[in-house]
Parts: C-alpha cells; structure tokens; sequence
C-alpha cells in the first residue's frame, strides 16, 4: 500500500494510510501515514471496538491536511 | 520522482532471489524477499477533507460475492486486479478471497479493514466532504513489485480519476 500511496500523491491525489507494519511499509516512503501495533487481519482495530477503530481512522485521515511528506506517526494502538 | 527507485535493479534481485528459490524448490522464504526500499518521499499539497471526495482502498480482497470473481488468493505469483464496487453496499454482499491473513476479524466486523460505516458517519457530521461512489478492493498479495507498477497502479489511478478523488485513505489487510 505504500507503493499505490506514493502513485497517488504523485498523480495528484492525497494519499493517507495506516499500517500495521512500520518497518516493511517506511522503506517504501509513503507521503502520509500511521502505525499501530494492531493485528493483520483488523488494521483499524479490534472487532467490536468501534472507538479504537474511529481513534485509528480519524488519525489516519487527519494527516490529509498536511502538506506530503508527513513524518509517519505512531499511535498507541495495540 | 518515481513509484519504486531503481525498479530494474529490484527485479534483478527478486528475479536471482526469492523467485528463483520458489520455482526450484516451491519454498517461498520471505526472509530473502528484497523488499522494495526507496530514498525520496514523494511532497504534495494537504486538502480540507470537509470540502474533498474521498477515495478507500482496502487490500481485504473483498468483493461482490454474488456478480464479481474472487481474487486469486492461491498463486504464490500474486493478483495484481482490482475490484470495485459502491460504497452504499451492504456488508452482507461481501466476501473475501485474500488466502494471506486470518478472515475471522473481518468476518466478525468488516469495519476492521472495510470501514464504510465510519466514512459514512463522517461523512453525515461534515467531516469528509464525500465519499466517491464506488471503493477500490485489492487482494494485497503482490510480491512482484514491478507488475504492481505497471497492473495496479494504472487500474487504481483510472478509478481514482474516474471516481473524481481528491484524496486517498489506504488501509491494508
């Protein structure tokens, strides 16, 4: 996902996501995004857990208003 | 600025590398798989999400269970296609074919990877100006790199355009 993110930026398009994976996903440098500790499969959250999935999404979406490169931030979501 | 820095040199590697391990023993060591690495950070403007369509893509490998074919979720080589299809629908017509992680968090909630119910609450509080009409769905498992390049991204760019996007929320299996 860090691959289509940069093609998106690139192309113009705003590009933001959220990754479980911090090492494999920053040596592609995607312009904007946020890593958790969560697990494959529920990248948002757990399931059920409507507030950590929203804390996940809002943070990740936040970054939309910054200008690209955004250094990548990592939430205390686990 | 470019998708994948040095990307002949990348396929070189995976080529002497992962690929020629697994077509002559059918092991597939990720601890040889040269991930792609890239120097620069691709720079664009930020937008006002309230005034911006938005465009989710998720690599669950969901998709329409009655009128649209699984992904190939058995090929150690990847599936590099896209589905789409409208954000309004019901995750009762969703099925996944990913075959690279454990379907039962997404199965339970679809929100863990699939997260309409959220956009769409944002959406109604003013938070995001609109979603697009239709999402883009990937299988995820793409180890070829550069068939990512040249398959995917064009397919997801097309949409992205077609869909009228101003931005992009990834969120990966």
């Amino acid at each position: 996902m860090g691959l289509l993110a940069r093609a998106l930026e690139m192309n113009g398009i705003a590009a933001t996501l959220t990754s479980w994976r911090d090492g494999v996903t920053r040596l592609m440098k995607p312009p904007r995004a946020t890593f958790t500790q969560l697990a494959r499969g529920a990248s948002l959250g757990a399931p059920g857990d409507k507030a950590q999935q929203r804390r996940v999404l809002e943070a990740t979406l936040a970054l939309l208003a910054k200008d690209a490169p955004v250094e990548p931030v990592t939430l205390d979501e686990s | 600025m470019e998708i994948v820095e040095n990307l002949d040199r990348w396929r070189a590697d995976f080529e002497k590398g992962w690929l020629a391990l697994y077509e002559s023993t059918g092991e597939k060591d990720w601890s040889i798989y040269n991930r792609p690495r890239n120097r620069e950070w691709p720079g664009g403007p930020g937008v006002d999400l309230s005034q911006s369509r938005l465009l989710l893509i998720s690599t669950a490998g969901s998709y329409l269970k009655t009128t649209q074919e699984p992904f190939d979720d058995v090929t150690a080589y990847g599936d590099y296609s896209i589905r789409t299809y409208p954000c309004s629908t019901s995750f009762d017509d969703l099925d996944y074919s990913h075959g690279h992680y454990d379907y039962a968090a997404v199965q339970a909630d679809p929100e863990v990877l699939v997260p309409l119910d959220h956009l769409r609450a944002l959406t109604t509080e003013g938070r995001i100006g609109e979603l697009t009409e239709n999402l883009v769905s990937l299988n995820g498992y793409m180890p070829e790199v550069d068939r990512l390049v040249a398959e995917t991204v064009p397919l997801v760019l097309e949409t992205a355009r077609k869909e009228r996007a101003h931005a992009a929320l990834l969120v990966p299996a």
